[in-house]
């Protein structure tokens, strides 16, 4: 790896969604030219998005509903391909992007801990070293060997966190599912996080929470009307986002809830 | 940027489709997870249930109890051989691993979505996993068919070297058919069923109740019927008690079959993967 290369480069990135469910019909298409033309039920949440990441940093995204964070942290995950430009990631990304942080509902929390660690390559010597780790922090108690399925979603997102935040992957991506935790917990994600940059992590945050994104982020991204509006330093971004929305200095929006 | 870990450390995604030898080169990278999917499956499969092994033989051998009822005690048996339950079983037991395993390769993508949509390991994997643990489990149920061929004292011949090569043909068939099939049936989901039909009628074109040797007369229709690439795979596996089953021009055909249906699915695989990770 050539020194100061940015671990995450996004290229002129942009992706393409079907509004309807007439994409079906266009298996046919997709065969014969390998992608489908632009219609008018077709729509990109962004386009031409240029974005360089260097270790180390921390990233908070901001943006309205459907204005792209998930999908840009999906592209980041390797789990969307784009359908413009090209997306370049330089290390093991560690994604918790869905509640359910791609655990199989039928398998206990113990078997999840091994098949989701092990999917991420860590051996099995490295999953049983951070085994007691991974469930005293979800505290789990005696539900270790409860399927998955049966789990409340607090409950869900503590044992993606535990999980996911000891995969020793140099990027994690984190998608507002936090907030769904109870605030003792989320208390112990932000001292993990903290723990976390400390060592250099590379984080991308996706939060409506104006003091989350200022606690862990230096730099910040604001996705809106299918392009970038800004990136720059957390602050400016935050400025600009409540402009925008009309909710500087307005208490009442969940913008600028302060978590602790 | 590679570590330690059983897997690659980082990618690149763009409009361009990676070449089918660098995709191959992908899943073979992630053997590691591959095994660990696999002996996941079994566990789940074998170790679930105080009967799982016996659930997993259940299927292949009621089918064949009843088609040795029906085939020698009411219908006059003309087709197959001698002891016809050993023939059977030989045919029963890889049929049912095709069967099963186009099913479940079919379905791959949308059984796992949860973690085909969270985990960034090459897609073809969730297919090649389900052909081969479904293929462990055809091995495990060979005991079976070998307690009927020492009940009925019926010896293996030669021919038994090449059921390796059948398995063989038989794993690139099914990763063909199902890296073909499983990206459609996200995007088309009525395709399940006309694969039910579909694998219901192979199963009456491909030599299980009868022999090869039974179709020779109809000629023409001979000829196409060499072109079933199941055919050819389940000579292999009859020659191994009845070496009059073994034609090798099946057996080409069969080769020259499987190798196509093969790069159809990497070619439809490549082809479809961007929409199917939206869709799922």
């Amino acid at each position: 790896m050539v020194l100061n290369e940015p671990v995450i480069s996004l290229r002129d990135v942009g992706i393409q969604f079907a509004r309807n469910r007439r994409r079906h019909r266009s298996v046919r298409e997709l065969l014969i030219h390998g992608r489908t033309g632009t219609r008018p039920d077709e729509f990109w949440p962004f386009r031409h998005i240029n974005l360089d990441i260097d270790e180390g940093e921390q990233i908070g995204v901001v943006g309205r509903n459907g204005a792209g964070k998930s999908t840009l942290l999906r592209l980041i995950a390797g789990v969307l391909l784009p359908d413009e430009g090209s997306v370049t990631v330089r290390a093991g990304v560690a994604p918790l992007i869905a509640i359910t942080g791609g655990f199989e509902g039928e398998l206990s929390a113990r078997e999840n801990i091994h098949l989701v660690s092990g999917l991420h390559g860590m051996t099995r010597e490295q999953i049983d070293e951070s085994f007691d780790e991974i469930v005293d922090f979800a505290e789990l108690g005696d539900f270790l060997d409860t399927p998955y399925k049966h789990f409340s979603s607090g409950m869900k997102v503590r044992l993606a966190f535990s999980v996911v935040s000891r995969l020793q992957e140099p990027i994690l991506l984190v998608d507002e599912v936090l907030a769904v935790g109870d605030k003792a917990f989320r208390r112990k994600c932000f001292r993990r996080i903290d723990e976390l940059i400390a060592t250099g992590q590379t984080l991308f945050l996706v939060s409506h929470s104006a003091g989350n994104l200022r606690r862990f982020c230096k730099r910040g991204i604001y996705l809106e009307g299918g392009e970038m509006r800004a990136d720059g330093p957390i602050e400016d971004v935050i400025h600009q986002y409540d402009v925008d929305m009309g909710t500087l200095d307005d208490p009442d929006d969940n913008v600028l809830d302060t978590d602790l | 940027m590679t570590s330690l870990r059983g897997r690659p450390g980082g990618f690149t995604t763009s409009t361009d489709r990676s070449g089918v030898i660098e995709r191959v080169r992908r899943v073979w990278e992630y053997r590691r997870i591959l095994a660990l999917l696999i002996g996941r499956d079994l566990k789940v499969r074998y170790a679930g249930s105080a009967l799982g092994y016996f659930w997993s033989i259940l299927d292949p051998l009621l089918m064949s109890a009843v088609y040795w009822v029906v085939f020698t005690q009411i219908f006059t048996r003309s087709v197959g051989y001698e002891p016809y339950i050993v023939f059977l079983l030989s045919g029963q037991l890889p049929w049912q691993w095709f069967n099963v395993g186009v099913t479940s390769a079919a379905r791959a993508l949308r059984t796992d979505a949860q973690m085909v949509r969270s985990t960034n390991v090459p897609r073809e994997l969730w297919i090649v996993r389900n052909v081969a643990s479904t293929g462990v489990q055809y091995l495990l149920s060979l005991p079976v068919l070998a307690a009927f061929a020492i009940g009925t004292q019926k010896a293996p011949n030669i021919d038994i070297v090449f059921m390796p090569l059948a398995i063989v043909m038989q794993t690139v068939l099914l990763i063909g058919i199902g890296l073909c099939l499983s990206p459609i049936t996200v995007l088309v989901r009525d395709i399940e069923r006309l694969i039910r039909i579909a694998l219901r009628i192979g199963f009456y074109v491909s030599p299980v109740l009868y022999s090869v040797n039974d179709v020779q007369r109809l000629r023409k229709l001979h000829d196409v019927f060499s072109w079933n690439p199941m055919a050819g795979i389940l000579t292999l596996y009859h020659s191994a008690f009845f070496p009059q089953e073994l034609h090798w021009n099946y057996v080409e055909h069969s080769a020259i079959g499987c190798i196509v249906i093969l790069a159809m699915g990497l070619f439809i695989f490549a082809r479809l993967e961007r929409p199917v990770l939206k869709e799922i």
